[in-house]
Order: C-alpha cells, then structure tokens, then sequence
C-alpha cells in the first residue's frame, strides 16, 4: 500500500535483478521498459554501494527497449524483438535475460512469447517476467533465481558430495558483497569443498547451470531464498542449510564452519584444525592490541543479515553493550521477524538491545533521536550519518545505502572480516 | 514559444520544438537541415539504455532549499532520494547555509497498480506537510501512476487549502519523452507554476537570474558581477521559495547550459518581460567574450565589461597560447547533451584540437523563440565542420566511434560514458561540474587538464590490456548508422 517512505532504500524488482545478473560473467541483461528504468535501477543498487559498477555491461551499455508513449498505446514486443535481435548482434553474452518493467508490466506485453523466438533458434534468451512494482532489490535477488531453476539449471548433472553453493549475499546492494563471498570461499576451500559463490572469481552461467550438482545449498541470511531454496530441494534434490545471519568474528564463524562440517558430514579432524588456526589467527591480532578501543555502548541501523552480524560480534566477542537494533529492509513474514529478533537478543554475554523493523528514515531517526540509553557507536548506512552527528556519536558507515566509500573486496564477514570490522571502528570509518 | 502555466503538463521536447535523438551525417549538414526545415529524426529499432527525465525533474527541484518532493511510484523510481539528500545537506553546507528539503517514495505496490491510490497518496501529502512543515511541495507522477491514469492533478488541487503552502503536480511519466532534458523544462514549469509571482511594483533591482547546476563558481561569479553593478540569483540548488518567488524582477536571466535554462529563459520573456541572454556559452574564450558582451549590451553596462575583459586577456591569452602548443592536431571524440556538445567543439578548435566526431544525445532544432541554437550558428558561420551525431547516450555508437577514430581523447559530462572509452584505452575527459571550461580561467585549467589526461594513459592503456569489451566483432565493422530507421 502507498505510505511515506522518507529516503527510500534500494530501488525495485528490476534493481535486485540487474545487480544479480551483473554479477555473473557475461551475461547480458535487456530492459523491457521505459527508457530510464536501467539507469534508475542501476543508481539505486550500484550507485549506492560502494561504488562498484558490473564488467561485463552496465548502465549505458545495456540493451534497453526504451519504451515511449507509442509502445504503451501499441504494445512493445515489435519493439522487444528488433531490442533482443540487437543485443544478440553486438554483445557478445552467453545468456541474455529479458526484465520487464512497469510499463511492459501493466500493458501486459507477451514477453515469452518473443523470448520463444529466439531460444526456439537454439539462443540463450529468457524471459522474467516480475515487472518492478512487485517488490524490492531483494525480491528481484529471488526473482533470478526462481527463473534460472525454472529455465537455466541442468537437471541431468552428476552429484559432487564436494560442491556447495553459496546464497543470501545480494552483489551490488550489499556493499561488501564480494569481500564477504571470498571470505566464505576462503573458509569453506580449507575445509576440502569446493564453492560455487556465482558472483566471484569470473563464475559464469555454465556454473548455474550446473549447481544442481551440489551437495547443499548455503543460505547465508536469516529470512531470504526460501522459495527457490524449496524448489532446489524438490526439483533438484539439493537440501539447503540456513545461516540465520552473517557471522562476524571467530565466535559465530566458528559456528557457522560447525555447521557446515556437520551437515556434510566432515573430517572432524580436518575441522577442528582449521578452526584452530583460524581463530588463533584472529586472536592473535586481537591480543596485539588490547585496550586500543574504547569501550562502546551501539546501535545499529542495517538490512537483517548484516545487523545480526555486527550485533553479535560486537557483543559477544568483543564485550560492547547492544542498546538498539533497527532493522531497516522491510521484512513482511511473522516468522521472519521472529528468526530475525531471536538472532540478535539470544546473546551469550550481553544482555539483549531493543529490535525495530523500520524502513522511513523520518522514523529511523526518531527512535535513535528518542532513544533513552547512552549509544556512544551507531554503525549504519549513509542516511544515517547525520543523526549520529546530530547526537554526537562516533559512527561506521557499514551498510547499504554506502556512498562515502569505496568498497573492493573488504569485508566484516568471517574469520578476517571481523579483524577489518575493529580496525574501522578505531579509525572512524 | 506560448507558454501554458494554468496546465501542470508541459508538451515533450519532441512535440514543442522538434528535438531528435537519432541522425548520423556532419554538422554543416545537421545544420543546414534544422535550418530549412527538412530534418527529421530516426528513431532505432536497437537501443540502450538511455535516462529518465524524471531524475533531470527532480533532480533540479530537489535542491531548492526547505520544499518536500513526493515521487508516487514504486520505490525504485525514487531513487533520486539519494541525490536529494546528497543536494539538501551537503550542497547547503558547502554554501554555509542549511537545507531542510525532503523526498519521499509512496511506495506503490502491485495492489495500487491495480486498484489505484489517490487516498493514500492524499495522506501522505498531508502527513508530509505535518511532519516537515516543507515551503512548498511538488507531488511527481511516475510510469505507473501515469499508465493507470492516477489523477494527481485533482488531489493536489483538493488539498490545497488545507496545506497553505504552494503545491503543484510534476508529470514525470518516463515513457512521455525519449529526451531527459525535457525534465528540465518540467521543473521549471512546476516552479513558474506554484511559486514565481508577477513582479511587484515599484521595485527596482540589480539582480540577475543565473541558470546552473551546482553554483561551484558562485563566488567568483559574484566577484566578477560585481563590477559590472549585477547581482547573481543562482538557480535553483540552493534557492529558497522566497527567492524565486522574485525571479520575475530581474534584469534578466541567463545560463550555463541552453539545454538547461531554455524553458525557464524564454518563460520569464513571455510572461514577465525579463530579457533571455541569448547568446553561445560561457566555455571558452570566444565564448565567454560574447556571453559577456550579449549581458552587457541586454543590461546596459558595456562599458565595465568592455574594460573587464582587456584586463583579464591581458593575464590570460599569453598563458593560453603556451599549453596550445601541446595540444595542436590532437584528435578528439566527445559525446555530451547538446547543451555542451557545440560548445565544447568550438573551445576544441579554439585550443587547436581537431573534433573527429562529436556526439550530442539529443538535438533540439530550434530553441523557444524558433531560432537555430547560438552554438550551431556559431560553428556553420565559422565553417567548422566535421562528423556528427544524434544519440540518446548510445554506447555502441560511441564505442563504434571511438575503434574506428582511435582519439586521442574522448570528452563526455556522463561518467557512465567516459568509464567505457577509458576500458577501450582512450583517455576520458569527464567534464562534470558545468564550470570546468567556464571563462578565461577555467579554459586555461581546462587546456591543462586535456594535457595530463593524453600525456599519461598508464591507466588507460593497462587496463585496456587486461579488459575484454562486450562487443562483437561484427559489430566494429558496421557503419555507426546501422540500426537507425525511418521514424514511422
């Protein structure tokens, strides 16, 4: 339903779709939409998350049927057509994907049906057919998965009881998405499995296509994928494993290697050395520079997965005072909220912050305006820069939407994430 | 041009002064046809992506201080909320003053699509105006809400009363116009609309308009009018409501880009009497001279700007005339909005660099008042000439240009465009802020610039290595006009 939304959050359906494709190896994406859908979304995701834009194409190299007034009074799949015949001329993609926007949505293009076209030659073109006013970024993250297991995943592939994928880390909206995938390729390679993160390390769509090979989906997220999680299981056998949350620090990474190892049945020997020299590693450094980092009391504004990380490290591990917790993605599910909530106040040592769900800035700000506790650390995204300044409070820009920064392949996730996570926080970034 | 200010919709770009987005040919020609009245554009049967006139709408609305924006749409439309609060908070302190402007998404849903949402969207007019007590508000449409026929007009005029404030409809239906820049006219329409008033009487004033963007070179520009006994009213990033309220008083109103300042110009003429400077731009130093001399002679002060610019060329052309030496017969390619393409190309020639091919993403033919731009005049009277294009930011055409040419430099003030000329090698002059070749300084810098930029392309040239570009072979092979056709 229309209601305020003061600085909105990441952009549509589109947004989610675009950054997910952006991120595999040549594949090209082609808007079926107005003319200025690609940019928009391209600003909304890219544009605000540390500054990465995809290789492959991005923004004004990416096929777009720019539809105008004459496409909404007509109908645009002449349009698409001569768009998609294009596309496969110029660019050199291994799959191109077609997105509809609200437009080609609400005049009800046939999309499929110009997508047949083409794959009926033996071309890689796929219609997803989720127009932008459905959702959010996150949905479209769903979105592109739910089309490559209707559409692009091989059913005939042998099982390799070594092969996981990776899931719940959305590219290009969370703005440490790449760092964070390397750190769990990092950890899971050391323990003798081999990762599909689909987004790092030039993986291509031959890698989707094959992922129903795995021997278990890993979901690092406490509320996404979970109907394509369902529909890897039914279609394709491979049983998923949720993480309900990012793990930042030795203490919930340590968790998470656990797991894995236990769910895919692992050397236990090999495990427990890992474990070992990880968390010795981490350690280490920590013992290097005890008491360089005042004590803080915090809050965090962020989207779900990276609040429950930066809740628990920072008060499970390293001894801070949780005060407030604003979870700043919307979240629709009950269950969800629940999962989300019991993530962050089921806390080992301290005691439990208050969680808000809350997506408008107006009131975000309000309820750490109001907040009756001390916070003397806000950890929060580029909006909520100026509420720490107005309350004089030192703060780390550390979630989505991220424009101060430039973000390679840094991370807070994992083992040495973590490490990173405290060196920010003592240089105020 | 008859400007229609009891209507909250302006006619596209297209429809009111025959602007085009697709021709390939040579300026002279390009020229002589808007001339006589026998261009027409091509339309292309393949595209990429291109750019919404919503964010060129909004984008300028958003930086007048203390207003709230409400974009009805679905939340991906509203991403220009970032921009906004980028403009509100750090543009007023780079200025040192504060800036309480709000956007707001309505966050329409596929429910909305279909039942329609004009009540919520009323509450949430009135919610606004509660909680921020904004100065003016300006409620914007968005694909969705124009395909479904969601009558904002209506609600804005139903609540009126009730907000006390000045509010006006914004229609930003992206599919309306293949021309973003048609959002500039949009945002000036809203502001002529709700809040420019009539001038008062008796008021007497030094106070001229001035178009830009950004407002980086207000300082010195207040300097440099200040001899001249003019005032400088820079619109509209940082503007108040009051302010504007006043624009009909000026002496007169000018601008950085024609592109930009065309509607807003040629509005305060018809209606108010105020003098448009018309006259080609302030890049360069041919440029800056005419500018000059065009307020001098519409304000009657030739005099101090006379005696203004023999100073400064006494300090300026001898230094000029020494980077031009590095630059003679370098190649170069540049890709901007028409506003700066012939402009850029005549500052090009005056620095000794050849233009291969200039790209503008659109053209308007004739301005408000029905003449050929001042910068096109300026180029043919010249007999400048050289290949050219329309294209609505098309990067194929540009990469196209650029393996065929082989530059060396390619200018563009769209950074998505320069990102891929410097992954073909090229080095790319990204010309951002709107007063980069701004006057005798500037253009000096400017000359400096394009020299760092060629005489070092370790960047370019390493990356260009290691970096495989999406085109296809075949594609490199065509003629840049491969896929233009006939508009039906």
């Amino acid at each position: 339903m229309s209601e305020i939304m003061e600085n909105p959050k990441g952009g549509c359906v589109l947004a989610g779709i675009n950054s997910v494709l952006g991120a595999i190896e040549r594949v090209c994406p082609i808007y079926h939409s107005g003319p200025g859908c690609c940019m928009q979304t391209s600003a909304s995701d890219q544009g605000q998350s540390g500054h990465k834009s995809s290789c492959f194409v991005s923004s004004v190299s990416i096929p777009s049927s720019n539809m105008l007034e004459k496409e909404v009074v007509f109908g645009g799949t002449n349009k698409l057509r001569t768009t998609i015949q294009g596309a496969i001329d110029i660019i050199d993609a291994d799959a191109y994907f077609v997105l509809t926007g609200c437009t080609a949505g609400i005049i009800g293009d046939d999309i499929a049906s110009i997508t047949n076209e083409f794959s009926e030659k033996g071309i890689p073109v796929y219609p997803i057919e989720t127009p932008g006013f459905t959702g959010d970024s996150n949905l479209g993250y769903e979105t592109v998965w739910n089309t490559f297991l209707d559409k692009v995943i091989d059913k005939n592939v042998p099982k390799d009881d070594k092969l996981v994928n990776i899931f719940g880390i959305i590219p290009y909206h969370d703005p440490f998405w790449s760092g964070t995938l390397e750190e769990i390729d990092r950890i899971l390679s050391r323990l003798g499995l081999r990762v599909n993160t689909f987004f790092t390390k030039g993986q291509g769509i031959e890698d989707v296509k094959k992922s129903s090979a795995a021997a278990l989906n890993i979901i690092v997220n406490p509320w996404l994928f979970k109907g394509p999680a369902a529909k890897y299981e039914s279609k394709f056998g491979v049983p998923s494993l949720r993480i309900p949350g990012l793990f930042v620090g030795a203490t919930d990474t340590t968790r998470f290697v656990r797991k894995v190892a236990e769910t895919l049945n692992l050397d236990k020997d090999l495990v427990e050395s890992v474990i070992a020299s990880e968390e010795k590693y981490v350690y280490h450094y920590l013992e290097q520079s005890i008491g360089v980092l005042s004590w803080k009391r915090f809050a965090v504004v962020a989207d779900a997965n990276n609040a429950i990380g930066f809740t628990r490290y920072l008060a499970n591990d390293y001894s801070f005072t949780p005060v407030l917790v604003i979870v700043s993605e919307p979240i629709f599910r009950p269950e969800d909220k629940e999962r989300i909530i019991k993530e962050i106040t089921d806390l080992e040592y301290a005691r439990p912050p208050k969680v808000l769900f809350l997506t408008d800035q107006y009131e975000i700000n309000k309820a750490i305006r109001e907040e009756e506790q001390e916070i003397t650390l806000l950890v929060g995204s580029s909006n909520d820069r100026e509420i720490a300044l107005e309350k004089d409070i030192q703060f780390i820009l550390g979630s989505f939407p991220m424009s101060e920064r430039l973000i390679f392949n840094r991370t807070y996730a994992g083992y040495r994430g973590s490490l990173t996570f405290t060196e920010d926080i003592y240089d105020n970034n | 041009m008859a400007i229609n200010l009891s209507n909250s919709n302006v006619a596209t770009r297209e429809n009111r002064i025959g602007s085009i987005t697709g021709y390939v040919g040579t300026l002279k020609d390009l020229a002589t046809q808007s001339e006589c009245g026998t261009l027409k554009g091509c339309s292309r049967c393949f595209s990429q992506s291109s750019t919404c006139l919503s964010s060129c709408a909004l984008g300028q609305l958003c930086g007048i201080r203390d207003v709230a924006l409400i974009h009805h749409g679905p939340a991906g439309c509203s991403v220009a909320a970032a921009g906004a609060y980028y403009m509100s908070k750090v543009m007023s302190k780079k200025r040192g003053v504060t800036s309480n402007t709000i956007y707001v998404g309505t966050d329409m849903n596929e429910n909305d699509t279909i039942f329609g949402s004009t009540n919520a969207l009323r509450n949430v007019i009135l919610e606004v105006n509660k909680r921020y007590s904004p100065k003016a508000i300006f409620v914007s449409s968005s694909c969705a809400t124009g395909i479904i026929g969601e009558d904002i007009d209506s609600i804005v005029d139903e609540v009126r009363d009730e907000v006390g404030v000045p509010i006006v409809a914004v229609h930003c239906e992206g599919f309306k116009s293949r021309i973003w820049a048609t959002g500039f006219d949009i945002s000036d329409h809203a502001v002529l609309q709700s809040i420019v008033q009539p001038p008062r009487e008796g008021v007497k004033t030094n106070k001229i308009n001035f178009k830009n963007f950004f407002e980086s070179a207000r300082p010195e520009i207040i300097e440099m009018f200040k001899k001249f006994d003019l005032d400088p009213v820079f619109l509209y990033c940082n503007s108040t409501v009051e302010e504007l309220s006043h624009i009909s008083e000026s002496l007169a109103t000018t601008c950085i880009c024609g592109t930009l300042g065309n509607y807003l110009g040629n509005a305060l003429e018809e209606k108010y009497g105020v003098p448009y400077v018309r006259s080609i731009n302030q890049c360069g130093i041919v440029g800056f001279e005419a500018w000059l001399r065009e307020i001098g002679k519409v304000t009657g002060r030739s005099e101090p700007i006379e005696k203004y610019i023999e100073e400064q060329r006494a300090i300026y052309l001898p230094q000029i005339e020494e980077v031009k030496k590095k630059l003679q017969g370098k190649t170069a390619v540049l890709g901007m909005g028409p506003g700066y393409t012939f402009e850029v190309s005549r500052v090009l020639n005056e620095l000794g660099i050849k233009v291969v091919w200039a790209l503008a993403w659109h053209y308007d033919k004739k301005y408000e008042n029905g003449d050929v731009p001042p910068s096109m005049k300026y180029l043919l009277d010249n007999d400048i000439d050289f290949e050219a294009s329309v294209a609505d930011q098309q990067n194929y055409e540009v990469m196209n240009v650029l393996h065929k040419y082989q530059p060396d430099m390619y200018l563009s003030r769209h950074p998505g465009s320069t990102v891929w000329a410097i992954k073909n090698g090229t080095p790319a002059i990204y010309v951002a802020d709107e007063y980069m070749i701004f006057g005798y300084k500037h253009t000096l810098e400017f000359a400096k610039t394009i020299v760092d930029a060629i005489e070092n392309r370790s960047f370019e040239e390493n990356l260009a290595k290691r970096t495989k570009l999406p085109y296809t072979d075949w594609w490199y092979q065509q003629n840049v006009d491969k896929f233009l056709e006939e508009t039906k």
